[in-house]
């Protein structure tokens, strides 16, 4: 049962990994920003193709060593748990490596050959994008809140018939397997983490809505169309995730004050649901959707604006992955290689976002032990 | 509508966006009465400073183009009926001259200079 997880999860990953070079929008290449009219370049056609290549052979042996040592040795559920999670970091540790050779690889190719030196760079916005932007409203963020207070409600009513040992953690089966002794804290402390969650989630809605609309110079209806695609669709995935913790935390906690509620079946099933749900939506986010939405498909063919090509702006981008731009008001902004958002980290208002939750939670945890 | 701005032009970005702003409002892309975005929100899609697009925004409430109301925004001013002011006519020459000659400097005649000027007019309404 572990170890069928663990493929799944591991195989995954290995794909989306692997992956992630065709992901991305053909204008930023390992990071670096590539002028139009570059992109098909052989050299960088090879770089994409080696990286993907090199991360699904590792991902692809590391999973069989991983599976016929596990069977070979009849090791206990532990320790399976253990190596796949050291898998894991081992091949993101490995995608990490290889990806910061191929972004020096691919700047040097782009300083020596001079491209776009006789280019006009140029920054592009339109001023409708606002008024045409699809996110979801972020007081549907907010639903999911209450839900959560009235549990912490009804398990105050119920706190008197609960047991006297709070699970805290549950195996691969849906049973709890980690427990702490009862007390007013310790009886809320996963819907406590489960608000906080729901808190972070609107802020990032909040936030990714007010960051900016970055349209290509050179193909700006597309990237316009495809722009807005993305953000709707991201915050579409970021609802399903709130909402769907919230079922699932919510269960847990309701099987909590009424043990035999849910049944071995039920408890089981429901946070391999959630698994799945989660890593089909990825999926089909990733790959129907694509960073910035480059992988939204258009009616149309926009010949692209000669002349011009994007503002260069890798010298904010640190190693090509963080941005730091104190000018740039835009909290969040499009990854450069992996599909999503992530910080202006010349912006402290981010951190606290991302960083201050994440603290809250583990301060939770470390006070549950 | 589109905006660009060139980041490494000597013309400061303010001035480029008063100036493509003042161009869309010419050509009747945006009408009176209507709402420039919120300065948050182009200095995030441009990626440039708030006090950028700020100063653009002020440049276009001293000539008349805009009105900035607290909480609703920049809005379009109708362009006036009754032609320019004195001193709106007097800021135009002022521009005008130096750029008409350096045109003669150029060798440029008085046909030239002209005709320039329609098809530029031509650029601007007919989009």
């Amino acid at each position: 049962m572990v170890l069928s997880l663990f493929l799944v999860i591991i195989l995954f990953l290995t794909v989306m990994q692997a992956a992630i070079p065709y992901l991305l929008k053909n204008t930023i290449v390992f990071g670096v920003t590539i002028p139009e009219g570059y992109t098909d370049d052989k050299a960088l056609v090879m770089f994409k193709k080696t990286y993907s290549a090199t991360i699904f052979s590792i991902g692809l042996i590391g999973l069989l060593i991983y599976v016929f040592w596990t069977l070979g040795n009849h090791l206990p559920e532990e320790k399976i748990v253990f190596i796949g999670l050291i898998l894991q970091f081992g091949i993101l540790l490995i995608s990490m490596g290889l990806y910061l050779y191929f972004h020096i690889k691919t700047m040097k190719r782009k300083r020596e050959n001079k491209w776009g030196d006789n280019l006009k760079r140029v920054r592009v916005a339109d001023l409708t994008s606002r008024s045409n932007d699809e996110m979801l409203p972020s007081l549907m963020f907010a639903l999911p809140i209450p839900i959560t207070l009235c549990l912490i409600v009804y398990t105050a009513i119920q706190y008197g018939a609960m047991p006297d040992m709070i699970p805290t953690h549950w195996g691969p089966n849906g049973q709890p397997d980690a427990f702490t002794v009862k007390s007013p804290f310790s009886v809320i402390a996963m819907l406590l983490i489960l608000a906080i969650m729901q808190v972070m989630m609107l802020a990032i809605n909040y936030f990714t809505k007010k960051s900016g609309v970055k349209l290509n110079a050179s193909k700006r209806s597309t990237s316009r169309i495809q722009q807005l695609s993305f953000r709707k669709y991201t915050s579409w995935l970021l609802f399903l995730v709130s909402i769907s913790m919230t079922v699932l935390f919510g269960f847990f906690q309701l099987t909590t004050i009424h043990e035999n509620l849910g049944g071995p079946t039920l408890m089981m099933v429901m946070p391999l649901g959630f698994l799945f749900i989660m890593l089909i939506a990825t999926a089909v986010y990733a790959f129907k959707v694509g960073q910035g939405g480059s992988r939204v498909q258009l009616e149309f063919d926009e010949e692209p604006i000669e002349g011009v090509t994007d503002y260069d702006d890798d010298a904010y981008w640190k190693a090509g992955v963080f941005y730091v731009n104190k000018n740039d008001p835009s909290i969040f902004v499009e990854k450069r290689f992996g599909v999503g958002w992530t910080l202006n980290f010349g912006n402290p208002i981010g951190y606290l976002i991302i960083i201050g939750p994440l603290l809250v939670i583990l301060g939770i945890a470390f006070l549950l032990d | 509508m589109f905006i660009q701005i060139e980041p490494t032009s000597e013309i400061p970005i303010y001035t480029q966006l008063a100036n493509q702003l003042i161009e869309l409002i010419a050509s009747g892309a945006i009408k009176a009465s209507e709402a420039l975005p919120s300065v948050r929100s182009l200095a995030a899609d441009l990626g440039v400073n708030m006090h950028t697009v700020n100063k653009a925004y002020h440049e276009l409430e001293k000539k008349n183009i805009i009105e900035i109301i607290p909480k609703s925004g920049a809005i379009i001013n109708s362009i006036s009926a009754n032609g320019p002011t004195d001193m709106q006519m007097d800021l135009i020459k002022l521009h005008l001259k130096p750029l008409i000659a350096e045109s003669i400097v150029y060798g440029m005649d008085k046909e030239q200079i002209l005709s320039i000027t329609s098809s530029i007019i031509s650029e601007i309404t007919e989009g």
